[in-house]
This record gives structure tokens, sequence and C-alpha cells, in this order.
């Protein structure tokens, strides 16, 4: 990675008892669209509100555009926050929002109104200038708080769970139009969520945070697909985790031994090593193929039709039963109380030490 | 099954509490209609005369404009004293905040006897004269208060957001306060504003004991009840109560439109 714009090093914070930033190293590239993922009151907030400059951290540093803004003011910081209420001024219209960040950068009033006008026009609220803001919906009101934030340009846009208050409708459109803002404006963003799906769908890098530390982070595939560490597999979405032990290993590849058998996969572990084996539920399937390998049987024991697949609730045939979740092909000719063979890419199969 | 005397019992209740307390209010303004001398039964007619009269004693004109100068002055104080100890307490947040608060709030608890009295002791030992400066200074005290009660329940954690937007957009301390604190506050500013004016404009313990020769309306009033009933008095009485209504009507319909605007 070229220079990051942005470095956090050794970054912590409690309150009180509790530790909510417990030793966080960062570095975000210019043009990164980051998503710092938890589930809720695990510090995703506090990090951001230090990145802002609201919140004092109790050690380490931040780094902006090689300057060290650790001790510095919001204002007098290269950053714009979207706040999770929106926090807008609701004596002023709409235009005086947007444009009070350029007022108070004593911006000439000329300048101030046409990058107001051009703003408004970037977030689709083209002509709304002169509304109150009591005069608008919810996603509107979203909307003027992005539009505050962007139009005093700033290197990074922090973005507080803006989306959280909207239905899912609306949500899903404002993640594409975040995504298509991000990439037109060229603005580093770090936004936080406690949506997986959100995360995957919009960030370049996601963060996984679990109790104030860093659990994996990359790109939302990877993260999706092969994660890091227990935990991510059972967040990011619903995983099949089945605790086993290294039977065999080589330079890269393990072989575990698990309830279902011995499953060989890519990673490294020591021989020996207590580890567990993460399989999606897509990954799982009732029928025989060339690259999947058998994974003895189970008795199906709950099926939910969810539209475009079946959803599988199964218990394996083995000693320990071991209970298994499959989404499989919605037209599987399946019923409850069948017993069906269970397979799998072992290719699929992610080794956690972690 | 309809019983349509269910309430009954619930509003004559109602109806008894509503005599209780504004019968003797009630009676008050009708006798200051009085076409007679006396303002006691039975009422002979109606008539303006005794508010005519009002308005052509100098006495009772002279204690209006003091009682306007004095709640409006003590008011103005006590709502800006009151507005900084509240902004300056939600958002330094000092170690000893609860006990400041509560050394803040201390005096509403204190009667208004013992206030006038101890202003009075102090005033006397710093050779102070008795003055309307003196009784605004007691209304300040027991105002000042409420303003911070008023104030200080609106300076919660969005307030405080919105101020932090106002930073982080480059604001100093008083770019946000003059040009978003205060403008959002307006109603609740104004509504503590009359409360405390409307407790000075009624006061009469205070401002009894404080003053000597300029005094306010309650205490000309006080005095004239002395020399006996007269509809003069009534219908000053009712000029106080009628004012006191205006204001707080006024104050309730300034908190409702301040927590519209911010809710």
């Amino acid at each position: 990675m070229a220079e990051p714009l942005v470095r956090i090093a050794g970054l912590r914070k409690a309150y009180g008892e509790l530790t909510a930033v417990d030793g966080v190293d960062l570095d975000v590239a210019a043009g990164e669209f980051v998503v710092l993922l938890c589930p809720s009151g695990s510090g995703k907030t506090t990090i951001l509100s230090m990145l802002g400059g609201f919140t004092e951290p109790d050690a380490g540093r931040i780094e902006i555009a090689k300057e060290d803004v650790t001790a510095l003011p919001p204002a007098r910081r290269p950053t714009a926050t979207v706040f999770q209420d929106y926090a807008l001024f609701p004596h002023m219209n709409v235009a005086a929002n947007v444009g009070f960040g350029l007022a108070m950068h004593k911006v000439e009033k000329s300048e101030r109104l046409s990058r107001v006008t051009a703003t408004l026009a970037m977030v689709g609220l083209a002509g709304f200038g002169g509304r109150a803001i009591h005069q608008l919906s919810g996603g509107q009101r979203q909307r003027v708080a992005l539009a505050r934030a962007i139009a005093v340009v700033p290197k990074v846009l922090l973005l507080d769970e803006p989306l959280g208050a909207l239905d899912l409708a609306l949500r899903r459109q404002m993640q594409e139009e975040l995504v298509q803002l991000q990439k037109r404006l060229g603005t580093t963003f770090v936004h936080v969520t406690h949506d997986q799906e959100e995360a995957l769908s919009i960030a370049d890098t996601v963060v996984v945070l679990n109790k104030g530390r860093i659990e994996d982070m990359g790109p939302p595939r990877r993260v999706y697909l092969r994660p890091a560490t227990l935990f991510t597999a059972t967040f990011m979405g619903e995983s099949n985790v089945l605790p086993g032990q290294v039977a065999e290993a080589t330079a890269n590849r393990v072989g575990v031994e698990t309830a279902l058998g011995i499953l060989r996969s890519e990673g490294s572990a020591a021989p020996g090593a207590a580890v567990h084996v993460a399989l999606r539920p897509e990954q799982l399937a009732v029928a025989p193929a060339a690259d999947r390998q058998a994974l003895g049987r189970a008795r199906v024991i709950d099926l939910t039709f969810q539209g475009n697949h079946l959803r599988c609730h199964a218990r394996s045939t083995n000693e320990e039963g071991t209970p298994l979740l499959l989404r499989l092909p919605f037209d599987t000719p399946i019923e409850i109380g069948n017993e069906v063979a269970i397979y799998a890419k072992p290719t699929d199969a992610v080794v956690l030490t972690r | 099954m309809r019983r349509p005397f269910r309430h009954l019992p619930a509003v004559a209740y109602m109806l008894l509490m509503a005599v209780f307390i504004f019968l003797p209010v009630a009676v008050l303004i009708q006798y200051s209609f009085q076409n007679g001398m006396l303002p006691v039964p039975p009422f002979k007619g109606f008539s303006l005369q005794w508010y005519a009269k009002v308005f052509q004693n100098d006495r009772l004109i002279a204690a209006l404009r003091n009682s306007v100068v004095v709640g409006g002055l003590s008011s103005l104080a006590a709502t800006t004293l009151g507005f900084l100890a509240a902004y300056g307490l939600a958002r330094t947040r000092p170690h000893a905040a609860a006990a400041m608060q509560f050394a803040l709030m201390a005096p509403i608890t204190v009667s208004y006897l013992i206030i006038g009295m101890g202003l009075q002791i102090v005033s006397n030992q710093l050779g102070f004269e008795k003055s309307l400066l003196l009784v605004g200074i007691g209304h300040v005290v027991i105002n000042m208060p409420i303003a911070f009660a008023i104030l200080y329940s609106q300076l919660g954690e969005h307030q405080a957001n919105v101020e932090r937007a106002a930073h982080d957009l480059g604001a100093s301390d008083w770019q946000a306060l003059i040009l978003i604190t205060v403008p959002m506050l307006w109603p609740a500013l104004l509504a503590a504003f009359f409360i405390s004016f409307t407790l000075s404009w009624d006061e009469f313990v205070i401002a009894f004991l404080l003053s000597r020769f300029d005094v306010t309306l309650p205490v000309v009033i006080w005095s004239m009840l002395r020399t006996g009933l007269n509809p003069e008095l009534n219908a000053a009485g009712t000029l106080v109560f009628a004012t006191s209504i205006v204001l707080v009507v006024l104050v309730e319909l300034l908190l409702r439109r301040g927590r519209r605007a911010n809710g």
C-alpha cells in the first residue's frame, strides 16, 4: 500500500471499567471506503469519535495526511462527520445547513451559494435549498447531513451509522448512492455500522471489531469467504462451525479430524492443535459432485421455503448428532424426516486457528 | 350496555376542585365590576369605574412601573445567569457537577421569607438602603434556579451533538454558542424569562421586606388593603391576575414550540 492517508496506532479508550477500544492499529488509504463493523457497543463509534476529535483517546495516536491530529479539536481536523441523529441545525433552512461549514471557513458568499447548489444536486436534493428542516422526510434529512459534511471537502468523511434510522428499502438505495458518491468524490470514507450486509455491500475494506480489538480486516469477499477468526466466521453471516483436531499438516494444507470426517483444506496449523472448521450453509450440498467430499449422512429436521432457496436444519447421523444448517436450491426434492448424504468442497472449508 | 352516568362522580369531583380553586378569583373579578362602593354582595350591576380609578391612581401606576422594571431586569439577569450556569455545567462536565447542580438548585427549597430576611440582614450590615435594586437581587436569587432548571433540561445529548456538528464544520466555541445554541434555545430562553417575570410580578414577601419608598404592585395593594375593602383593589388585583395568566399561556406555547422544533 502506498503511504496511508489515515494512520491509527495503538489507539485505546476506556470508560471506567469498560474498555471500548483496546489497542487498535489501522491504516486507511486515500480514496478507500472503509467500514468498521461490530456488534453494537463494541467501540466502533468510539473510534469514529476519536477520529473526528470529539473523544480524547487514553493512548495512541492518529495521523491524517502525515499530520499528527491526536490533540487537534474537531474544527481543525480535515474530517467531517455525518452523525447518527443527523444533528441538523433546525433553525436554519437546508441551504444554510449545507453552507454552514463554508461560512465558518470564510468562503465568499457567491462561491458559497454555487457550492451549496452543486452539493445539493450531488445528493439528489436540487431545489430543496429553501426548505425548512422540519419539512423534510427522514431520508431527505439524511441527505442534508451528508451534503453538509461533504460541502467542506473533508479529506476523510466519517459516517456514524448514518442509515440506521431508515427503512430497509431506503437503506439499500442509500447504500448504493453512498458508494456512487464516494467513487465520484474520491474522498476517503470511514463508515460505522452493525449491519453485516451493509458492510459487505459498500466497503472496499471491512474491519471487524470485537471487544475493542480488530478481529479481521480485508476485502468483503475475503472476510466473508475466508474469515480469519472464529468470531468473524460466526458474526459475518451464518456458518457451520465444527470443532476438530489437526490430523495432518503440510506447507499450506491441513487435514482436520471432525465429527463429519477428515476435512482437507488450505491453511496452516500444527498437528494435534485444536481448531475449528467453518462451512457456510450454501457450501453444504445433498448431491455428489466430482470436487465434493462426502461428509456422512444427516436427517432433515426442519425445512423453510424462503423463495430462492430452502433453509434446512439437519442433524448428522453420527454419534454426536452434529447440527447442520444448509441452504439448498429451492427445487431440491427433500422432505422433513428424509435422510440425506451431505457433501462439501473441501477447499470451501475454512480452518480457524483463533 | 351504555351507562351515561358512569363518569358522573369524576366530573363532579373535577367541578368541585375547579370551584374550590377559582371561586375566590372569580368573585374578586366579579366585584371589580361592582357598581357601588363595596366589593361585597349584593352585586349592584356592571361598571368600569374602578378600572378608571386604577389608571388615575398615581401610587398604583408608579408601583406598576416599578413591578415591570424589577421584573424585567431581574428576569433578564436570572435567565442570563441560569443559561450560563446550565451551558457551562452541561458542556464542560466538571468533576463536582452533581454538587454544583445541587448548589444551583438549592435556593428553590428556601422560603421567600428566609431569603428576604437574609438579604435584609446582609444589606443592613453592608450599609445598603432598602431599595428596588435589593428587591431585584432577591428576585434573581429565587428565579435563577428555575431558569437554570428549564435551560439545563434543553441541553441534552441531541443538542450536544448539534453543537458537535457545528464545531466539526469549523465553528469556534463562540460561533457555536451564538449561531447554534442560543437560536435553538430561543423558546426555552423566553420561557425562562417569562416564568421569572411572572414569579417576580406576583412576589410579595421579599418585595415587602426589602423596599421602602418605591414599592412594587403587590406591596401597594397590600398597604391599600389595610385601609379597607374597595372595588378599586379588586380591579388592580384583576389586572395583576390577567397579566400572570397571559404570561403563563405564553410560556406554555413557547415550551411546546421548543419541543416540536427539537423533537
